[in-house]
């Protein structure tokens, strides 16, 4: 027991980090498993974050309130602008999404008054425990792994498979697409305001391109076949910094590297060596 | 003021546009997002410094070498990642995420070897005069930069109009498979296309790097972020666009700063580049597209 | 006899030879490693020296060092791991004020003495009393700076540009911004630019065309040298007026020909010929062969001021007990190095109470001419 306890003192953060980066590559899944490429998950997290930061600091709000909004107002957002958004498609959509990313980052910067810009947020309390992280992972991969099966996730296969055949079945493509997108949303904030509340401090910055990019990266090495494969690259990506550690200034370099190896070697992400996709059920016709 | 910003407003849209240029050429060839093209620019301003610092090479001898190095990591990108991908029909977002972890690789690399630091080119091979007209001042070196844009330009549409290996690119472009079918070595021209995209981005990480002093690990980030903004606006693998995308987005940052507020000029770009996307997917001057092939 | 004597020495020194662990977590890789790498040299100069010199009551300093890379999470998984893991015995860094928001309440918490050589915003001294500062905020130099200025210029009313999405530029423009209301000196447009911009054309020819005496910039020298050599491009011939971010020898090579008439405040100048300063420069140069700069300075100072105040304590290898040790003695630390005379002043924390430490130094006013920094009284 003791071995744990030191453990937990110096790898703590790590831990939870691994949590919400596996939440924030679950949100990506629901999306990136039909091909969509939304960006946008880095800005939801930052809103998120910022918004139960605010809430907790400022307004005083109790823990599970904040983390109930930080989930909600992204998701609010996300249905804004996720029916106009979501016609586009393939690279479109990425950049579009990328576009209101670095929109909402600015934003943020510049409302100084309520949530100080530059200087950031600092103060939050240290309200995360391990069991808040690992409730909403457990959680979500519950439900996802439930939705897959159900007939919302029949739906959206065959949304992957063909679109307009879909449609021309008296389905409402659009309203699934705006659900999952949503979700992201919600699940993004979600994993921005648990993070907020274990590392004191947030900075508009944090939520920028190079996080959208990290999202993206996760969420594409673990594999889009299933939610396990965001919880891989979730795992992933967090510890290979650390696992690195020992290589000291060829740290970053290592780390570029182990990228582009995994992608050579399984295109489809790490869950597609594991469990091979037979047919190419995920991969889009139009793309 | 106003003939004066108009004055930045090009010279920026100059700089933009001949980043952009690579960048599209890429996309609308190989249909593939190149993370890695901001990398490769700034790979080309190092090779030209060090050139320029360690062989005292003049101008012209240094852009040589900034387009042999950068041409030579195009066609390795082909050849050991876009290739082995397409060969495994990778889903479209792979070569992405490998391009992303190409990009970190050659950062660090160049971080590791030269330092953190901002460096700048030997004042010497640097023309430094500035031109006054009517109150307004420009250096010769904006001037050039915006002449090269349109004149590569020039020289990208011609030869794509009227080369045979022009038409064959604009076949692969609309269908890699009708032009395998027509005898076209699709290969080889993905090969090309990666190589004269790369070298299009070092010389533009030249003249750039001479433009704002400037060269640094991570000056790719900021222009790939304006560049994607510019490729999109202009038209996802439109040449003309690529230009008239990057003039447009010079204009709408600088008339931004000037008439409405500095604090907002990104803010501007992209949120341009938001609703241009809901309007008008295809940019505001690319065509829409007929059929997704 | 004397063989026991002999004995008796040997024993008490191998009882003796036991280390002082010191963690040195600094930005060693990504964009920050322009700082964090001048700071560690600082850091190994100092420390090399008081070994030589034979170690604190005996003992020699070990430096932990890891890399930090400028990010807030590494900063708060670097800080755990070097007091859970190594049990260092206090810590420096990390680089940017923006870890430092997240990290030192990690060190706070654990009751481990933190001691930051680069972070001036606002906000860290405030997090605790174990937080400890040698960087002098831009809050105590910035009205030096103007004043002087505005004496040897005359100017009357100024611009200013500040970039407003780093924490470092824009504490330092919030602290002009009130400094110029103290003095009263109007402000004819305020424009910002992002960091990584290479283009400031636009707010140039604006803040040209609101006809200023002086430009005042927050700026760190990657924005602040490409900023001043497009405003003589310009045509704009005025005066600029720094933070301690244009405090770099490098301006001159970035700027070249175009770096003079810069106003720049800072308690480190590589011109001050106070022979602390002296000793430390050439030292640095012979063990790096490069000038040092404000970074170095500050880290090796910090490394004094830090034995400095073990000098006056016992260890007793009880590692809680040592640190809340060495806590208890540094507030009232002075020493005079590279940087000139220190002390610490207690600053207040959230709700009033009292919180960590900064620093109180004089500041040296310089102006840029013929590319050197000419010290201004």
């Amino acid at each position: 027991m003791d071995w744990l306890e030191s453990f937990w003192l110096t790898y703590s953060t790590l831990v939870l980090s691994v949590g919400t980066n596996i939440l924030l590559a679950l949100s990506v899944y629901l999306t990136l498993a039909c091909g969509l490429l939304t960006v946008a998950n880095a800005a939801f997290m930052g809103i998120g974050a910022y918004t139960a930061g605010l809430l907790t600091v400022h307004a005083g709000m109790p823990f599970l309130f904040s983390l109930f909004f930080g989930s909600l107002l992204p998701a609010l957002v996300a249905l804004l602008i996720g029916r106009p958004t979501l016609r586009l498609s393939g690279v479109y959509l990425a950049m579009a999404t990328l576009a209101f990313g670095e929109v909402v980052r600015i934003l943020i910067l510049n409302a100084e008054g309520i949530t100080g810009g530059a200087l950031g947020l600092n103060g939050i309390p240290q309200l995360t425990r391990w069991f808040d992280v690992a409730l909403a992972v457990g959680l979500t991969l519950y439900v996802l792994l439930r939705l897959a099966r159900s007939r919302i996730g029949r739906t959206m296969r065959a949304i992957c498979q063909d679109e307009t055949a879909t449609e021309l079945m008296g389905l409402n493509v659009r309203a699934y697409k705006l659900f999952v997108f949503v979700l992201g949303g919600a699940l993004a904030g979600l994993a921005g305001a648990l993070n907020a509340h274990f590392t004191y401090f947030i900075s508009p910055n944090e939520y920028g391109f190079e996080r959208a990019v990290e999202i993206l990266a996760m969420g594409v090495l673990g594999g889009t076949g299933s939610p396990w494969g965001a919880v891989i690259g979730g795992v992933l990506i967090t510890l290979l910094p650390e696992l690195l550690r020992g290589l000291g200034h060829y740290r970053p370099l290592i780390n570029g590297v182990v990228l582009i190896v995994i992608i050579l070697y399984s295109p489809r992400g790490i869950w597609d060596l594991l469990h091979p996709a037979r047919g190419s059920a995920g991969a889009p016709a139009t793309h | 003021m106003f003939p004066q910003q108009f004055v930045n407003a090009i010279s920026l849209g100059g700089v933009y546009a001949l980043f952009a240029l690579g960048f599209t050429l890429v996309f609308g060839v190989l249909n593939v997002v190149n993370l890695a093209h901001g990398a490769v620019f700034m790979l080309g301003a190092y090779a030209a410094l060090q050139a320029a610092l360690y062989f005292q090479a003049p101008l012209w001898a240094a852009i040589l070498v900034a387009v042999a190095c950068s041409a030579c990591v195009g066609w390795l990108l082909d050849k050991l990642i876009f290739a082995p991908l397409r060969a495994r029909h990778a889903p479209h977002l792979a070569p992405m995420v490998a391009t992303i972890g190409l990009a970190i690789v050659l950062t660090s690399a160049v971080e590791g070897f030269f330092g953190a630091e901002n460096l700048r080119f030997p004042v010497e091979i640097l023309p430094a005069d500035t031109l006054s007209l009517a109150g307004v001042r420009v250096t010769w070196l904006e001037l050039r930069i915006v002449f090269l844009a349109f004149l590569l330009m020039g020289v990208l549409l011609w030869g794509l109009k009227k080369t045979r290996v022009g038409w064959a690119l604009r076949g692969v472009a609309e269908s890699p498979k009708a032009a395998a079918l027509l005898g076209v070595n699709v290969e080889a021209l993905f090969r090309v296309t990666s190589v004269v995209a790369s070298l299009l981005g070092g010389v533009a990480g030249v003249l750039i790097a001479l433009y704002t002093n400037a060269v640094f690990p991570h000056m790719g980030q900021p222009m790939l972020h304006k560049g994607i903004a510019v490729v999109i606006l202009g038209g996802m693998g439109d040449i003309r666009g690529a230009l008239l995308g990057g003039f447009f987005l010079g204009f709408a940052e600088v008339f931004s700063v000037a008439y409405i507020g500095s604090t907002m000029r990104d803010a501007v770009a992209f949120g341009l580049l938001f609703i241009v996307l809901l309007l008008r997917p295809e940019g505001l001057f690319g065509q829409a597209a007929q059929r997704r092939a | 006899m004397t063989a026991v004597a002999v004995a008796a020495q040997f024993l008490s020194a191998f009882v003796m030879a036991a280390e002082i662990k010191f963690g040195v977590a600094e930005a060693l890789t990504g964009n920050a490693s322009q700082y964090g790498l001048p700071i560690r040299k600082g850091f190994e100069l100092a420390a090399g020296e008081i070994n030589a010199a034979g170690g604190i009551n005996g003992a020699k300093l070990a430096l932990v060092v890891e890399d930090e890379q400028g990010r807030k999470e590494e900063a708060i998984n670097v800080f755990k791991k070097l007091i859970f893991q190594d049990k260092v015995l206090m810590l420096f860094g990390p680089t940017l004020s923006n870890s430092a928001q997240a990290s030192d309440p990690v060190a706070q918490a654990a009751k481990v003495v933190v001691f930051g050589t680069s972070n001036t915003a606002d906000g860290i001294t405030s997090i605790g009393n174990y937080v400890f500062r040698n960087s002098v905020t831009e809050a105590d130099i910035l009205p030096v700076t103007l004043k002087i200025a505005a004496q040897k210029t005359g100017f009357k009313k100024v611009a200013v540009l500040y970039g407003n999405d780093d924490i470092f530029t824009k504490s330092g423009y919030d602290n002009f911004a009130k400094a110029l209301q103290a003095l009263k000196i109007p402000v004819a447009t305020t424009e910002t630019f992002a960091k990584g911009d290479v283009d400031f054309k636009p707010q140039l020819t604006k803040i040209k065309a609101s006809h200023p005496d002086a430009i005042v910039l927050s700026a760190l020298v990657a924005e602040g040298a490409p900023i001043m050599v497009q405003a003589r491009q310009l045509g704009i011939a005025l005066p600029f007026i720094g933070g301690n971010g244009m405090n770099s020898p490098r301006v001159f090579e970035l700027a070249k020909g175009r770096a003079d008439n810069l106003w720049v405040g800072s308690p480190w100048s590589v011109e001050n010929p106070a022979p602390e300063n002296k000793r430390f420069i050439t030292a640095y140069q012979k063990t790096y062969g490069a000038l040092p700069d404000q970074f170095a300075a500050q880290a090796y100072d910090a490394m004094y001021i830090v034995t400095q105040a073990l000098k006056k304590i016992k260890l007793t290898g009880k590692l809680e007990a040592d640190r809340k040790a060495l806590r208890d003695a540094l507030p009232s630390t002075q020493w005079t190095g590279a940087t000139g005379p220190f002390k610490f002043r207690q600053v207040a924390g959230r709700g009033g109470k009292p919180a960590g430490y900064d620093a109180v130094q004089t500041a040296i006013v310089m102006l840029t001419k013929n590319n050197k920094y000419v010290i201004q009284k």
